[in-house]
């Protein structure tokens, strides 16, 4: 016997006593009309010049706008860059800009990322570092040294992350020095990074530098999950066999 | 604001002075004395992050526990956190169950051993991460990222900050799943050629979600729900109460479609199946439409394939799997009945009732918290399969054969593949 099983997406059987919802709130039965103006499917099928025009068209909505972003995530390339990086200081949009530069492989992204460095502030510059991280860009070590001493801690924290990520010697100095310096949350922010970095180091080759960063960062002053982590670490790399010997 | 400045645990308190100076008086249940009770060195003290209708069947089973104390809920629904706290106080008879709807806060309680997280698909990862970098062991529910990319980071994070993690995959601990395996797994059905994993009917849930929004609504208080924290990571777009019920599901936003629902179940008990918890198919073939019946046909490397499809199936209840061998094969789902090939029937005893499966999994990951080995559904694994899901929805997405290297984690020669691994979480998140 062939059966085509409609059940619940969660895939369970039985479900228990749910925490109870008031009856004004519970979900309807059937969702809500789409209306016409939030209907995507004429613009994902859309090809990149189209999409670009549309991300240039001061009458578009943000919803084609939006969804424009989304689609050349996957389809744009590097002439779609400056009307993406148009979008980067819109408050409203500056998320979908990043959604559509993030993944577009040619090097014009990062150019763009990097430059709205200098023209966002904020959450929107959070996410900018943060994309800029996401991407491993090396050339935005230098800015992003500097926003590590933001007064904003956010914008701090993503610098860290970032640095992180990109990894290399120079962020990993910057990293140790920075742990000397920050406090709090923006600490414990630059101590995860510093795990992320000397990770990258062993991965490039870089063992003693990595095995050393992880040796300051078992420091009692060091939050506990991070100074845990870094032993967990060195006990890993030193123990590996793939390690140098 | 961080609670662990002001809030003592409980190896803190037993160092202080405040307890030598303390008259010795110690109540029995405290060393464990009472019948069944549990000295509150050996109890793991729990916390949860968005608790609803999933949520409360996971909270229940572990409430179970009596080595469990659950100890605080956050969520972005006042209603949630309120509900959740109510079902808590009565289970224990007390009014004790912390609320919050910041996730950090919770999270930087010292107390808190683990966390049970529930929320929508769209936190999952990125939760599962921030409770690893504050030291905490996580049970979450699937599916547990909604990328690639989250799937890796998820592994890293655990395998960094040597956390136990187990998904909610707790078909590997039920028993006539686990026997299914093992059949497979022990060569009783010979050399495995075919691995099948039931999806969710299209018809009911498409492989692609939709990008459509649904029609504006005025958004409710912050102190009743939370929008801009409720999406989390997710794009921004207008708020309708639709989503914030739990019908969030076929939205690309929030959801990774059919394939990723019961995928995360089914496609990992095929990968534990074929002893390929260490990595993911090589070669993706999508066929069918987003309607249904749809499949994407998958190769491993040791040449066993992996079906993923929506139809076809004996009827033995949802999130059915069967596996093929050149002497064999058996099927087995929900309804806990297994069918088999003549020659195995011998092996197939009575089935445990499915419904085992859940209380099953909370002890294996109860016991892991403990000993620190890693349970059955653990971060890699769970990232693994979830890659696989992945992979076989991005195919067929883009309605091509493609191929995976899982060592350098990348489609081979297909840019538009490989730029869908990943998406850029909004602002300030990031994993």
């Amino acid at each position: 016997m062939q059966s085509r099983q409609r059940t619940s997406t969660n895939g369970s059987q039985q479900q228990p006593q749910a925490p109870r919802a008031a009856p004004a709130q519970k979900a309807a039965a059937r969702p809500p009309e789409i209306p016409p103006e939030f209907k995507a499917d004429a613009i994902l099928s859309s090809d990149a010049p189209a999409l670009i025009q549309l991300l240039k068209d001061p009458q578009a909505s943000v919803f084609q706008k939006a969804k424009a972003c989304q689609r050349l995530a996957v389809i744009g390339g590097k002439d779609a860059v400056p009307a993406l990086a148009a979008l980067l200081t819109d408050p409203q949009l500056a998320h979908y800009a990043r959604f559509g530069l993030e993944p577009i492989p040619d090097p014009a992204a990062d150019d763009a990322l990097r430059d709205a460095l200098k023209k966002v502030k904020g959450k929107l510059l959070v996410g900018v570092i943060n994309s800029l991280g996401w991407r491993r860009d090396a050339k935005a070590v230098d800015a992003l040294a500097k926003l590590l001493d933001s007064t904003d801690p956010e914008v701090a924290q993503a610098a860290a992350a970032a640095l992180g990520r990109i990894s290399g010697l120079r962020a990993a100095k910057l990293l140790e020095d920075g742990l000397k310096r920050t406090k709090g949350p923006v600490r414990s922010a630059v101590a995860a990074a510093s795990l992320v970095c000397a990770e990258g180091l062993l991965a490039q080759g870089e063992r003693e530098r990595g095995l050393a960063l992880y040796q300051t960062l078992m420091r009692p002053d060091v939050p506990k999950p991070v100074r845990l982590a870094a032993m967990h670490c060195t006990f890993a790399a030193e123990t590996s066999l793939r390690r140098q010997r | 604001m961080s609670h662990t400045s002001v809030l003592v645990n409980r190896r803190q308190f037993l160092k202080s002075g405040a307890s030598a100076a303390t008259p010795l008086i110690v109540p029995s249940s405290v060393l464990g004395r009472q019948a069944g009770a549990v000295p509150p060195s050996d109890r793991i003290v729990l916390g949860g992050i968005g608790i609803g209708n999933r949520g409360a069947y996971d909270l229940q089973a572990f409430l179970q526990q009596r080595d469990v104390q659950f100890v605080a809920v956050c969520d972005v629904r006042e209603e949630r956190r309120e509900a959740v706290k109510s079902m808590v106080d009565k289970h224990y008879g007390n009014r004790d169950c912390a609320v919050y709807s910041e996730h950090y806060e919770l999270l930087a309680r010292g107390d808190i051993d683990a966390v049970l997280i529930a929320t929508g698909d769209r936190w999952h990862a990125l939760l599962s991460i921030h409770a690893a970098q504050h030291g905490k062991d996580v049970y979450c529910e699937k599916p547990c990222s909604m990328t690639i990319a989250e799937s890796q980071a998820l592994a890293e994070a655990f395998r960094r900050y040597g956390r136990i993690y187990q998904a909610g995959c707790q078909r590997r601990n039920g028993g006539n799943f686990v026997l299914a395996v093992e059949l497979a797994r022990s060569g009783k059905l010979g050399k495995l050629r075919t691995l099948h994993a039931q999806t969710v009917d299209a018809r009911s849930m498409p492989p692609v979600p939709s990008h459509d929004w649904l029609p504006a609504e005025p958004e409710p208080s912050k102190l009743v729900v939370d929008w801009d924290r409720w999406l989390g990571p997710c794009p921004w777009r207008p708020y309708n109460h639709f989503y914030v019920q739990g019908r969030w599901r076929n939205y690309f936003d929030f959801h990774g479609g059919s394939i990723l629902e019961w995928g995360s179940h089914t496609a990992d008990l095929c990968q534990w199946a074929n002893d390929s918890d260490h990595t993911q198919p090589i070669e993706y073939v999508p066929e069918g439409s987003n309607r249904g019946p749809f499949a994407v046909r998958c190769r491993y490397a040791n040449g066993v394939m992996l079906v993923l499809r929506d139809s076809g199936w004996l009827g033995l209840g949802s999130c059915s799997v069967r596996f093929e061998g050149d002497e064999g094969w058996v099927e087995t789902g929900d309804t806990s009945k297994m069918e088999a090939s003549e020659n195995l029937r011998e092996f197939l005893h009575p089935p445990s009732d499915y419904r085992t499966a859940l209380p099953n999994h909370v002890r294996d990951f109860l016991n892991c918290v403990k000993s620190r080995s890693q349970p059955r559904a653990n971060a890699q694994a769970a990232a693994n399969t979830h890659i696989a899901c992945h992979a076989a929805y991005i195919a067929f997405q883009l309605g091509r054969k493609l191929t995976w290297d899982p060592v350098k984690a990348e489609f081979v020669g297909d840019e538009e593949a490989n730029r869908m691994r990943s998406r850029a979480m909004r602002e300030p998140w990031r994993i």
